[in-house]
């Protein structure tokens, strides 16, 4: 899949998976920090995008703090993906 | 008094396997589930079906949340040799709390939830009003009957809302406990938070790696000074105050304000200065989270903290049983004027150094704090006196 | 002394009740349920909405105008039996369909009943006393009783007291499984004339803010008294007694909310305490506005205050009419299955 592409379905995902009932995909910037400022994810949060990250692309990360490096932005997500995904 | 625990079905069993720095954690027999060997639990060795027959106990939809309540409670009213006309006289409390209910049945919770035609046995069972109803019902009881959830502080929430009843005359006595038992839906809902340790839980050690869950049941009887009458007295309970962190779902505030106002409150409540506690029974889940929070907030009150221990290394985290369990450990603490080890502390908080009392010592004590800090920042404290 | 002065109410509930109410509308259930009329939820943050369920948006939605009115409340203290069970069931779907797999923990962080009053200790950073009663049927009752004690302490203190619960998939199934709903047609007109077993399911949110201070207040909670029993001599013996204790000497109730829900096994518990005491006493029903769910007593106490403050009351809940025209003391009586019970004296101000 090509990243843009990647890109787009990821923020959906993330969307939905998340609930993030008035965001769009459109308004998640590819290096716009997901935790604390941005979009002002939480610990809850971070768990779930690593359950997410398992169910869609078949990634398995087994500690959050190592799931906090990769959950950087939207770039750094797709990044690993590409990488790891065995889906 | 009457508990059941992974460390003993009685109050004498609880506090010689305290005094021995018995752990009942370990992996699960009789309970299943895929996390059965990766997820040490304090699981009580005694089969739902063996309960039952123990207690003789066997209505239809009966759980075994309900038999281990049942179990704690019966202890209770034999020690407080509490007569039939006593237990149902209107002036009598029941206050339990819970967190899973009749929910230890998530099978059967879930085939029932989906059902058109006909459900099992436990349709009425489910919800967690229905022990403190079970209780009511069998011992046809006529007072003030209520449950309580608010998580890990529930039972010290009920112990706290019974004594309030009788302060203000609405009761002469109140039974007052939790219970929980194991349950896939909190195994599950734990391990998903990531806060479940794959070992034997080591509360306040610098390299914790979470809690461990256990099942258990416990039961005070509290009853006003004019009714009292002969009885032998355990412990007088003093204090006691709830407060709210007001920071996150699931964890601490970094201050651990509610921490601190809780154990401040229950202080301003007995009269007492910080340094009148001699003995502190801590939340102390084996967390991240908690411990270090636990252990500014105490610093922070106490500026030198008494001696504390965590009972969770002995049985796990009983959940809504937690605030009723570690209050009999206390009144236990102080009527045999003894404190117990905390398990498995090898290295102290590195921030804190704040290290658990480590082995059975007698001591003299006035005062013991017990601590119960739940999911929603529901953060109680409750203080027993020598009586 | 009573238990406590209202001061301020909310509700969200299948009526026109939020922000302002209008009872002259009744809003008809939709596939046998009243579910509720959800407000625009301004003042919850989006990045906390998105997670709650609807027992916590619906409590949320009701008790945040008040928490804002009063910042500095004293403490929560609310009653639910089924909030956050909606959650409960997805996690355990979750459980099922992952075979205990990796699981998201929203689910379970949000199932448990104390949600309601964690999530706006939360958003009104609010450190006060906090707790939440899930004793069924009496789960309101028990927190009424709980702000009265907190109040006798510090009459001075406010506190933001409610109930809420919502129709989820669990425990409607469960309820229905149980034979608690009708299985016939019916409409509001006639729930109370089909003389069947079952009731309708219904779901509301219902706060109030509470303090010992009569100044300015709404209304007046003198008394309350529950039971555990399905005995109805018992009821009626036991209304008895707490009317002989709780009315004011000289004074009689001007006004009976009863708690009839249309389910003809429970009529008896209604009709001991109709006849015996409360004969030429008005009689109104509220439950054809809310439907049945374990804490809708919260509702017959926020009907009262609507009565006490409009001094009038819409036909379409009117049982029994009398010749009286003004309100001062008001009964409650509400039983939940059956098997629990109480009575709240409410009184008006002047």
């Amino acid at each position: 899949m090509e990243t843009t592409e990647l890109k787009q379905q990821l923020k959906k995902q993330i969307i939905e998976f998340l609930n993030l009932i008035s965001v769009n995909p459109g308004d998640i910037k590819d290096d716009e920090p997901l935790f604390g400022e941005g979009l002002g994810l939480d610990s809850i949060d971070s768990i779930e995008l690593i359950v997410l990250l398992g169910r869609e692309y078949g990634i398995t990360i087994q500690d959050p703090k190592e799931g906090r490096k990769i959950l950087v932005d939207i770039n750094t997500m797709v990044a690993y993906i590409q990488q790891h995904r065995t889906k | 008094m009457g508990v059941i625990s992974a460390i003993g079905n009685t109050v004498a069993e609880n506090r010689l396997a305290l005094s021995e720095a018995r752990c009942g954690i370990s992996a699960l027999t009789l309970f299943a589930t895929k996390y059965a060997d990766s997820r040490p639990c304090g699981e009580i060795k005694l089969s739902t079906d063996d309960l039952s027959l123990q207690l003789n106990a066997n209505e239809p939809g009966i759980t075994r949340t309900s038999l281990l309540a049942l179990h704690a409670f019966e202890e209770a009213i034999r020690d407080g040799q509490l007569s039939p006309a006593q237990l149902t006289d209107a002036d009598t409390a029941l206050i339990g709390g819970t967190t899973v209910g009749g929910m230890c049945l998530t099978d059967e919770l879930y085939q029932d939830a989906q059902q058109i035609e006909s459900g099992s046995e436990y349709i009425n069972s489910y919800d967690c009003s229905s022990v403190t109803m079970y209780l009511q019902q069998r011992y046809k009881m006529n007072g003030i009957i209520n449950t309580i959830n608010t998580a890990c502080s529930s039972a010290a929430n009920a112990i706290m809302y019974g004594a309030r009843l009788i302060k203000a005359g609405l009761a002469k006595r109140a039974i007052v406990g939790g219970v929980d038992s194991l349950a896939k839906f909190t195994i599950n809902g734990f391990n998903a938070l990531h806060i479940l340790s794959p070992e034997i839980c080591t509360p306040f050690d610098e390299g914790r790696k979470g809690l461990n869950l256990g099942e258990g049941a416990a039961f005070i009887i509290l009853e006003k000074e004019e009714v009292v009458g002969n009885k032998k007295l355990y412990a007088e309970i003093t204090g006691y105050y709830n407060s709210n962190d007001a920071y996150h779902p699931s964890s601490l505030s970094d201050a651990g304000d509610g921490p601190f106002l809780a154990m401040n409150g229950a202080l301003q409540t007995a009269r007492l200065s910080p340094g009148s506690i001699g003995f502190i029974n801590a939340h102390g889940t084996g967390t991240e989270n908690n411990d270090l929070v636990e252990s500014r907030a105490m610093l922070k009150l106490f500026n030198q903290p008494p001696p504390f221990a965590s009972t969770k290394s002995n049985v796990g985290h009983t959940l809504g049983a937690a605030g009723a369990i570690e209050a009999v450990y206390s009144i236990l603490n102080l009527h045999h004027q003894e404190i117990y080890p905390g398990l498995n502390c090898k290295t102290p908080i590195s921030e804190t150094n704040l290290k658990p009392v480590d082995r059975y010592k007698k001591i003299s004590l006035q005062h013991v704090m017990s601590n119960s800090f739940g999911f929603g920042g529901n953060c109680t404290s409750l203080i027993f006196s020598k009586c | 002394m009573p238990l406590f002065y209202i001061h301020h109410t909310n509700c969200i509930s299948p009526q026109q009740t939020f922000p302002d109410a209008d009872l002259s509308v009744l809003h008809q259930p939709v596939n046998y349920k009243l579910q509720v009329i959800e407000p625009k939820y301004d003042g919850i943050p989006p990045g906390i909405l998105r997670r709650m369920s609807k027992a916590v948006r619906i409590g949320a939605g009701a008790a945040l105008p008040l928490l804002n009115k009063l910042p500095a409340t004293d403490g929560i203290i609310i009653g639910t039996a089924n909030a956050g069970m909606e959650d409960c069931f997805h996690f355990l779907k979750q459980i099922v369909d992952y075979e205990e797999g990796q699981l998201t923990p929203g689910n379970f962080v949000q199932s448990t009943p104390n949600a309601i009053a964690a999530q706006l200790s939360m958003i009104s950073h609010n450190n006060g006393y906090n707790i939440t009663h899930v004793h069924l049927g009496l789960a309101f009752e028990n927190a009424a009783i709980d702000a009265g004690m907190m109040i006798k302490e510090q009459p001075e203190h406010n506190y933001l007291l409610g109930a809420v619960d919502d129709i989820a998939t669990y425990n409607y199934t469960l309820n229905s499984l149980a034979g608690w709903f009708k299985k016939e047609a019916f409409t509001t007109d006639n729930l109370y004339e089909l003389n069947t077993p079952g009731s309708l399911a219904g779901e509301a949110a219902t706060m109030f803010l509470v303090n010992g201070n009569p100044f300015n207040a709404i209304a007046q909670l003198r008394a309350l008294h529950t039971i555990h029993s399905t005995d109805e001599i018992i009821i009626g013996e036991q209304l008895k007694t707490f009317l002989e204790k709780h009315l004011p000497e000289g004074e009689k109730i001007d006004l009976l909310i009863s708690g009839e829900n249309g389910d003809s096994r429970l009529l008896k518990y209604y009709t001991t305490c109709e006849n015996g005491l409360l004969e030429n006493v008005m009689i109104v029903r509220f439950k054809h506005l809310c439907g049945e769910y374990p804490t809708a007593a919260a509702m017959a106490l926020w009907l009262s205050c609507y009565i006490l403050q409009e001094n009038q009351i819409p036909q379409h809940l009117i049982k029994q009419q009398s010749a009286d025209k003004a309100f001062k003391n008001i009964l409650i009586y509400n039983n939940y299955k059956g098997a629990q019970h109480s009575f709240m004296l409410v009184s008006g101000m002047g």
